[in-house]
């Protein structure tokens, strides 16, 4: 999209609060694309990305009052809200029950004893693919799916602590990756 | 701690993840506004992720803009309702006594059912939610290419047996999962076994827990070819060579 005007963070935060529908517009021209690649990374579904893209604006439209930038950059704090949208998609009873429905082939390639097909990586998640499989299987509970440390540690069955300091090192890994 | 360390121990990405507790949270906020090597070490990972970000965006379908905009501008519009009209006469006032009647008896009948449903709906709920959590892990453990699986089916002694190891090539690590197997007398006790060559390698005993479906974590192996269960004597002397009965086996 051609925006002509270019805002700064600063600006772009007291339009919203203000509740500008052209600050607004600007806001979702310039980092749609980027938020519904996080989403896109946790929830497969295209019809329902689009649903939790849908709340994440609405959302961020009547939140704004609760965005403190001492925490964080306003894109940080999108970014954790499209990734909290997706994962209480996920975990969902509606996004289970339309789960539901490809149960049977996964049976069946359960008995066939073949490995399930690995999904199209994207962003974060391609990065994450360079992990080393354990560590790879931490950062993907733990952030795309949204288990906290202690969940982690039960269904592994690896001490609270390994699974902490592991995370932080997977952590270190993924920001050398992206840099 | 120094101030490097600290920034380097990977608190900075934790946090602008999400990924921190509570007290992580609160500590490293504190941290920000006393140090500004935190602060900046904060902003510098922040403008890489949005950066990353932008680089690997999707454009979503015009669609879901308009979608948008449409709901932002319905807040707080109000909507009016036509007033019902009331309506009199003398034999209306029986009929609304005996449809009363009638109406609660329904009523009643209809909380019953409404009741029993919600018990059935709760049930079933939660037997859902249990299972996605269990296919979650199994997803996983099946998105990792490096990882192989192994399904074992029943044998001779427990023919409805089922059980399905997930072994990473790289790490070696091996996670097993009870998919079907009867709970053990108290005094016995699994054991999983790889094959190598033919040769059965002790992998484990299994303390089967309540839950359904749990996945267990076992001994790493270098290299295997199959796995099998036995059911064994439980503190028997030498658990290196499998004594019991066959259970489940299945090849890699």
């Amino acid at each position: 999209m051609n925006t002509q005007i270019t805002y700064s963070e600063q600006e772009l935060v007291s339009l919203l609060r203000q509740r500008n529908e052209q600050g607004f517009a600007y806001l979702y021209d310039n980092y749609s694309g980027a938020l519904y690649g996080i989403v896109n990374g946790i929830v497969t579904d295209k019809e329902i990305a689009n649903d939790v893209l849908q709340n994440v604006f609405v959302n961020i439209w009547r939140k704004i009052d609760s965005y403190d930038a001492s925490k964080g950059r306003l894109f940080t704090w999108m970014l954790n809200i499209a990734r909290n949208a997706s994962i209480d998609e996920i975990r969902s009873k509606g996004f289970r029950d339309s789960q539901k429905n490809q149960s049977l082939e996964e049976n069946v390639d359960l008995a066939g004893s073949s490995i399930g097909p690995t999904v199209d990586d994207v962003g974060l998640k391609k990065v994450l693919s360079k992990l080393k499989g354990e560590l790879r299987v931490l950062i993907d509970m733990s952030y795309f799916q949204g288990f906290t440390h202690e969940e982690i540690a039960k269904a592994l069955d690896i001490p609270l602590g390994t699974v902490k300091t592991r995370i932080r090192s997977a952590l270190i890994q993924l920001r050398t990756m992206i840099q | 701690m120094s101030i490097q360390e600290y920034i380097s121990s990977g608190i900075v990405e934790s946090y602008v993840l999400g990924l921190t507790s509570e007290d992580e949270g609160r500590e490293f906020e504190q941290m920000c506004t006393k140090h500004p090597e935190v602060l900046a070490a904060r902003t510098a990972f922040e403008l890489a992720l949005e950066k990353q970000a932008m680089e690997n965006a999707i454009a979503p379908s015009l669609d879901v803009r308009n979608k948008i905009f449409e709901e932002i501008n319905s807040t707080g519009k109000v909507v009016t309702m036509q007033p019902a009209i009331a309506r009199k006469t003398n034999w209306f006032k029986y009929a609304a006594a005996a449809s009363v009647i009638l109406l609660a008896g329904s009523i009643y009948w209809n909380i019953m059912l409404s009741n029993k449903n919600k018990d059935l709906q709760n049930n079933y709920n939660n037997s859902v939610a249990e299972l996605s959590d269990i296919k979650k892990d199994i997803q996983v453990l099946q998105a990792n290419p490096t990882v192989k699986m192994a399904a074992m089916g029943g044998q001779a002694a427990s023919p409805t047996s089922f059980a399905t190891v997930y072994w990473d090539t790289t790490s070696h690590d091996v996670y097993l999962m009870v998919n079907n197997m009867p709970k053990p007398a108290s005094d016995k006790q699994y054991q999983l076994w790889a094959f190598l060559d033919g040769q059965p390698v002790d992998m484990g005993l299994i303390e089967i827990t309540e839950k359904p479906l749990q996945l267990y974590r076992l001994k790493k192996a270098q290299a295997a070819q199959a796995f099998a269960i036995t059911l064994e004597q439980k503190n028997r002397p030498d658990i290196s060579k499998p004594a019991g009965t066959l259970y489940v086996m299945g090849k890699l």
